[in-house]
């Protein structure tokens, strides 16, 4: 109880200083605003006529079927923390050298971790399932007493994948500590990582009409549900009906006292796995030790690149990162319905496709790059707050290598394209053309917002990032779709252009240079007002505080 | 008398209604090392931190090699040289990269950083470990690769926080060795420590801060002579109760 008395009044003494208080602040906006837009999505979804009929019948299983699909969230939460989070908090933790030595049991540390991730990743699930669950039971005209039980079956969707992911992790590294699970756990961390923010655009971004299409098929497949999320939602569908399911209950509790007996046994392990993971050679990555240009900008570049190449993590989540970009072209996220105007040329249609997949790949990795301008210097702000550089010139290289890396995903795209869509060589000159444009916006989307110091302030040489960081990634994302809104016009003026007639062609020819033209001044206005509006900010930034 | 370096009047910070440093004269010659005393919490790195320019004073002025922080800062910062307790290295980089990084901040020759470089990783046996990235390093090791890194810019004022902390006996010898050098070539050093032997063994004067005021200040000889020839030890003991 001590370890976690401490936690809590880690927890409380937040609010006794500036920096705390504002990283409670931000925390709070930041699930705060994940709740609401989970609640306008809901009550997007609950408006559809298809999903209201449900609602209104009397029967249990839909509406156990609508409670199951808004709990899906918590093992996808379980799931992403569990891997991403897994290896820093059970063997990298900055306590866990006292937890150890203090004369705890052998599986208190463990305990404390599990306890730890538990919290932080109920109050995730609770942001993202919770407000799905109330808008259903209030719709339903659920008794008082059934929004009590919300947490509960948030927990229980939750806590039991997670102790189970954790418990894994503690076996895989008492057995197999070494570099190649270190490199299988940053690619699952990478996968986890970047699959869960692809989930969230894609729940919270999607048309709620196609969404509803996905909560009426998964509320007539009640059975299809996992588990874990299954006991859940029965003890929520019967509540909603003004009855308390016992045996739901039952089997939520059991699904927790069970995950957590499993986890208790495989905590025995941690000591030792702790030990083996120290033992283990770390990931030294030796440099040929290529000597460095001596112009600023240019090292400031290098510097980006080299830390991300010299660092395994970084390029698997590269990698990992590729096979995302192909899976969604190759289901059509998102685009599906844009190859179906049959009056444009297909060309034209594969390039505006191209160019969409492009946006949402941009956008999943906006925010990891938006890290190199500021956030990620945090230990290391006092060199530069130290050096007489211009704040520009050291900009000006971190732009330089986040456009650099931004071709990324055009690249991706590109290939995905040829290999998906068979585009012909014109379509893909076309969207580099234009994707070269919207990687330059971007590049000056991020350097207004990953400079802005209200969000990204270092404090006493680190960063206080915490939900301020998550604020950021919402204002980037809006940024950006205000950035890239002319190319949404101008879809939007094409398909009422061609509503009466068709565009040939010829037509369609004549047009791309003009459109690829205009992308890349577009592209260029935006990334040398964000340049300028950045090395503003960066500036402040070094400034004395 | 030559001008002093670094000249501190009437400085001070506040943090949340409690004064951490107040009322610091200071002034530090050229080629001198000047060596900072103090409890823990006393203000020592509130002081250099505002001498670097990170935190900005609540009051009163500083002045380095003529410049200040709100008229000449990139010129005050192109002649200072910060080792702070914890080394800003970035994991990822290798020693090398990571001092090629900072001479390019302090805007170095390419062939000057070169040589330099290699003669401080010769000095302090950073060679063999150049080329691994920082991230396998010890305590130790890092702060001897970011001293080599603050050092290739050639500072004319050299501020060190604890700069022995961490190091093995080999290479606090060979740090004081370094710093003995800078000064003679006329390298201002000023440097806070908890070792007494090493600022009796360096410092040509020791100023000794207690609850954020300077309580003595001279050389070692004159503040013993002060105190009926009692140790250093004895010395900063009386003078910080005495303030506290």
């Amino acid at each position: 109880m001590k370890l976690l008395r401490a936690d809590l009044q880690v927890l409380g003494n937040l609010a006794t200083t500036r920096t705390g208080r504002r990283l409670a602040l931000g925390t709070g906006i930041g699930l705060l605003l994940l709740g609401m837009l989970a609640w306008w999505f809901a009550a997007a979804v609950l408006d559809n006529r298809q999903v209201q009929s449900l609602l209104q019948r009397t029967a249990s299983d839909p509406v156990h079927g609508l409670l199951g699909y808004g709990l899906l969230a918590c093992p996808l939460v379980a799931t992403w923390l569990g891997l991403a989070l897994a290896q820093r908090q059970l063997f990298d933790a900055s306590e866990l050298p006292l937890w150890r030595q203090a004369p705890l049991s052998r599986t208190r540390p463990a305990l404390q971790v599990l306890a730890r991730a538990t919290f932080l990743s109920t109050c995730w699930a609770l942001a993202l399932a919770g407000p799905f669950a109330t808008a259903v039971l209030l719709r339903h005209g659920a008794p008082w007493w059934s929004f009590a039980l919300v947490p509960i079956a948030v927990l229980g969707g939750t806590a039991p994948l997670l102790s189970l992911l954790l418990a894994v992790h503690i076996v895989l590294v008492r057995a197999f500590a070494g570099r190649w699970l270190r490199l299988l756990f940053a690619c699952l961390g990478a996968l986890a990582s970047v699959a869960f923010s692809t989930w969230l655009l894609l729940t919270m971004f999607t048309r709620s009409g196609d969404r509803a299409h996905d909560v009426v098929a998964a509320a007539r497949t009640p059975h299809e549900l996992p588990w874990t999320v299954d006991a859940g939602a029965a003890l929520l569908g019967a509540a909603a009906n003004g009855s308390l399911d016992g045996r739901a209950l039952l089997v939520v509790g059991g699904w927790i006292v069970a995950s957590f007996v499993v986890f208790r046994l495989a905590a025995q392990l941690h000591p030792r796995a702790v030990e083996r993971h120290l033992a283990a050679e770390p990931p030294i990555w030796r440099s040929a030790g290529r000597r460095w240009p001596q112009a600023l900008t240019s090292v400031v570049r290098r510097k980006e690149w080299a830390q991300l190449l010299q660092q395994p993590g970084a390029v698997i989540g590269f990698l990992v990162f590729a096979l995302l970009v192909f899976a969604l072209a190759k289901e059509r996220v998102l685009v599906g319905s844009l190859l179906g105007n049959p009056r444009v040329p297909t060309f034209a249609l594969h390039a505006v496709v191209m160019c969409a997949q492009w946006f949402l790949a941009v956008m999943l990795v906006l925010y990891a790059h938006m890290g190199r301008l500021v956030l990620w210097d945090g230990p290391q702000w006092s060199l530069w707050v130290c050096s007489p550089a211009n704040p520009a010139a050291i900009l000006r290289g971190k732009l330089q290598a986040v456009f650099v890396l931004l071709l990324w995903p055009l690249l991706l795209v590109a290939v995905a394209g040829v290999l998906v869509l068979d585009v012909e060589p014109r379509t893909l000159l076309a969207f580099s053309g234009i994707a070269i444009g919207g990687t330059l916006a971007a590049v000056g989307v991020l350097a207004v917002v990953g400079t802005w110091p209200q969000l990204m302030r270092p404090d006493d040489g680190h960063v206080a990032q915490g939900g301020r960081g998550f604020l950021a990634a919402l204002l980037l994302v809006v940024a950006f779709e205000l950035a890239a809104a002319p190319g949404v016009a101008a879809w939007l003026w094409l398909n009422a252009h061609t509503r009466h007639r068709l565009l040939t062609v010829d037509e369609a020819l004549a047009w791309t240079p003009w459109v690829v033209a205009a992308a890349i001044v577009y592209g260029a206005v935006v990334a040398s007002l964000g340049a300028w509006i950045g090395a503003r900010n960066f500036r402040r930034l070094l400034r004395p505080r | 008398m030559t001008t002093p370096t670094i000249e501190t009047h009437g400085l001070g910070r506040e943090f949340a209604g409690k004064w951490a440093v107040r009322d610091l004269d200071l002034a530090v010659r050229p080629g001198e090392i000047y060596g900072f005393l103090g409890s823990n919490g006393a203000g020592k790195t509130t002081t250099l931190r505002m001498l670097t320019g990170i935190l900005r004073p609540s009051t009163g002025t500083l002045r380095i090699a003529g410049f200040d922080h709100a008229t000449n800062a990139r010129a005050l910062k192109q002649c200072l040289g910060f080792v702070p307790d914890t080394p800003p290295l970035y994991d990822y980089l290798t020693g090398r990269q990571y001092v090629a990084l900072v001479a390019s901040l302090w805007h170095v020759e390419r062939a000057e950083r070169d040589a330099r470089s290699e003669r401080l990783f010769a000095t302090l046996d950073l060679t063999a470990a150049a080329d691994e990235l920082c991230k396998g390093y010890s305590h130790g090791m890092r702060k001897k690769v970011h001293l080599a890194a603050v050092l290739t810019t050639a500072p004319r004022v050299l501020l060190l926080d604890e700069p022995s902390s961490g190091l093995d006996p080999l290479s606090v010898r060979r740090l004081k060795d370094l710093l003995i050098e800078e000064a003679a070539r006329g390298t201002t050093v000023m440097l806070s420590t908890h070792g007494l032997e090493l600022a009796e063994q360096i410092c040509h004067r020791v100023g000794i801060l207690a609850r954020g005021r300077l309580g003595a200040e001279g050389t070692v000889a004159e503040l013993r002579a002060q105190n009926g020839n009692r140790s250093l030890e004895d010395v900063f003991l009386a003078t910080t109760a005495a303030l506290g």
